[in-house]
């Protein structure tokens, strides 16, 4: 191989070759030049997503909700959609980024789960709708998602996968001059791997921990988070309609045990609201 | 009885179950000031009779009472008999712990949908249509009687055992 064949994408590549194959391979010359190589590119990579824009942010999160979108369609409800997205954009206004274009939608999709993209696209399943009990405890949910992307969290997720394809490929994309607007099969390949791999532990933990609070700002039950994540605790983890979930998240109980280290008992004046039953009337029919 | 009808909205529909996830004093009010009754051992099984904010009034052992939402780990949901005339009527509603799972439609979003996804951008053009903005959720939040509280963040945990 030679340096005049080895292109920028090809040297991420080896980046994440170097990574898995660092301790196969330490004698080879050729291999210790290109590791430095990589190793420059990788650090022009973080700089590259912390300088992000929000214009780019916004353009990635429109790419990943629409390859979202591609797996499941938005359910064929135009009223409740509506309600989710006033609901979760009214706990936005009380975020640090309440002008971010936030949007909201409900999947066509028994599964349970939620999703957060960068810039503000979050996405709900009617599975897990079918399972809440009450409108805080959707609060809940959408406090968690909108944490994901008021701290960054995929950006942060991409830049620790920067040496990896995925965000190699992600970064590529997103911060090339004059990108054609056309998505790439490149960038949807590393917004997949990064979907699939999930995020940082400790940020789930910080999306719960902020989330409650979110909820509570915007004047509901802070305790409606626990209360899904409770019900989460309460179903089989072999259950085939929560593997992307379990796979991708901090198990129930933990999340449970970290929340109550954390809330103690200081949001217990904002807890034991009641409901103004529209969730009651449109999600629960009663 | 009529404070319960508004401040019990979470109820739990029927009897759920769960464990003690740390020894803890059944109270005999949903308030940390409350009368103790009893006391629940750590892994001790409950019934879960309601929730109401933080709180959740059990059947154990130990006592029948109220104990921290948090101190109690759900294991078991009751399915649910309630109707359900909204938009999810058409679904059964899911049991858990127990009965069958009726699931209808598309399954979607499993690790091999999200694999072989292809971007769908008419959705994505259709999602941006019901979006709500700023004037639309202000009013949504009032029309509930929603208000706008001052919280701070809380501060991150100690590490387990840590305290």
């Amino acid at each position: 191989m030679t340096d005049a064949i080895i292109s920028a994408m090809r040297i991420r590549a080896i980046a994440a070759a170097a990574t898995l194959a660092i301790a196969a391979l330490p004698a080879q010359a050729q291999f210790r030049l290109d590791l430095n190589r990589a190793i420059d590119t990788a650090k022009s990579i973080g700089k590259a997503t912390t300088q992000m824009t929000e214009a780019q942010e916004i353009d990635l999160g429109k790419q990943w909700a629409a390859t979202l979108l591609g797996a499941a369609p938005l359910m064929a409800h135009p009223e409740l959609q509506s309600y989710v997205n006033a609901l979760g954009r009214w706990i936005s206004l009380h975020s640090e980024r309440p002008d971010l274009p936030w949007q909201f939608g409900v999947l066509e999709s028994d599964n349970i789960n939620a999703f957060a993209t960068p810039g503000g696209y979050i996405l709900v399943t009617k599975g897990l709708l079918a399972r809440l009990k009450s409108e805080a405890e959707l609060a809940g949910v959408l406090g968690h998602e909108i944490t994901h992307v008021i701290q960054k969290h995929h950006l942060k997720a991409i830049q620790k996968a920067a040496g990896l394809q995925a965000g190699a490929n992600i970064l590529s994309e997103v911060t090339a001059k004059g990108r054609n607007p056309a998505v790439t099969d490149r960038l949807v390949g590393g917004i997949k791997e990064l979907m699939l791999r999930g995020l940082d532990k400790d940020d789930e933990f910080e999306s719960d921990r902020m989330g409650v609070v979110l909820a509570a700002r915007a004047g509901y039950d802070p305790y409606g988070l626990p209360a899904v994540l409770q019900m989460l605790n309460a179903m089989s983890a072999s259950d085939s309609e929560l593997a992307l979930m379990f796979s991708t998240h901090p198990a129930p109980s933990a999340r449970l045990d970290t929340l109550e280290r954390a809330m103690g008992s200081q949001l217990d004046r904002f807890a034991g609201k009641p409901g103004s039953g529209r969730f009651e009337k449109l999600v629960l029919g009663r | 009885m009529g404070i319960c009808l508004l401040l019990c909205a979470a109820v739990a529909q029927a009897q759920d179950s769960g464990v003690a996830a740390r020894a803890t004093e059944i109270l005999k009010d949903p308030s940390a000031d409350s009368a103790v009754v009893g006391q629940l051992q750590e892994a001790a099984a409950v019934k879960i009779l309601a929730r109401q904010g933080g709180w959740m009034r059990i059947e154990s052992a130990g006592g029948n009472g109220w104990v921290r939402l948090l101190a109690i780990r759900t294991t078991g949901v009751a399915p649910s008999t309630q109707s359900r005339g909204g938009f999810l009527s058409f679904l059964s509603r899911p049991s858990t712990g127990g009965g069958q799972t009726v699931t209808t439609g598309v399954r979607g979003l499993d690790k091999e949908q999200i694999q072989n996804a292809k971007p769908n951008t008419a959705e994505l053009q259709k999602m941006a249509g019901f979006a709500a903005n700023k004037p639309e959720a202000e009013r949504f939040g009032a029309s509930a009687g929603l208000t706008r509280q001052q919280v701070g963040y809380l501060k991150p945990p100690a590490a387990p055992g840590g305290q």
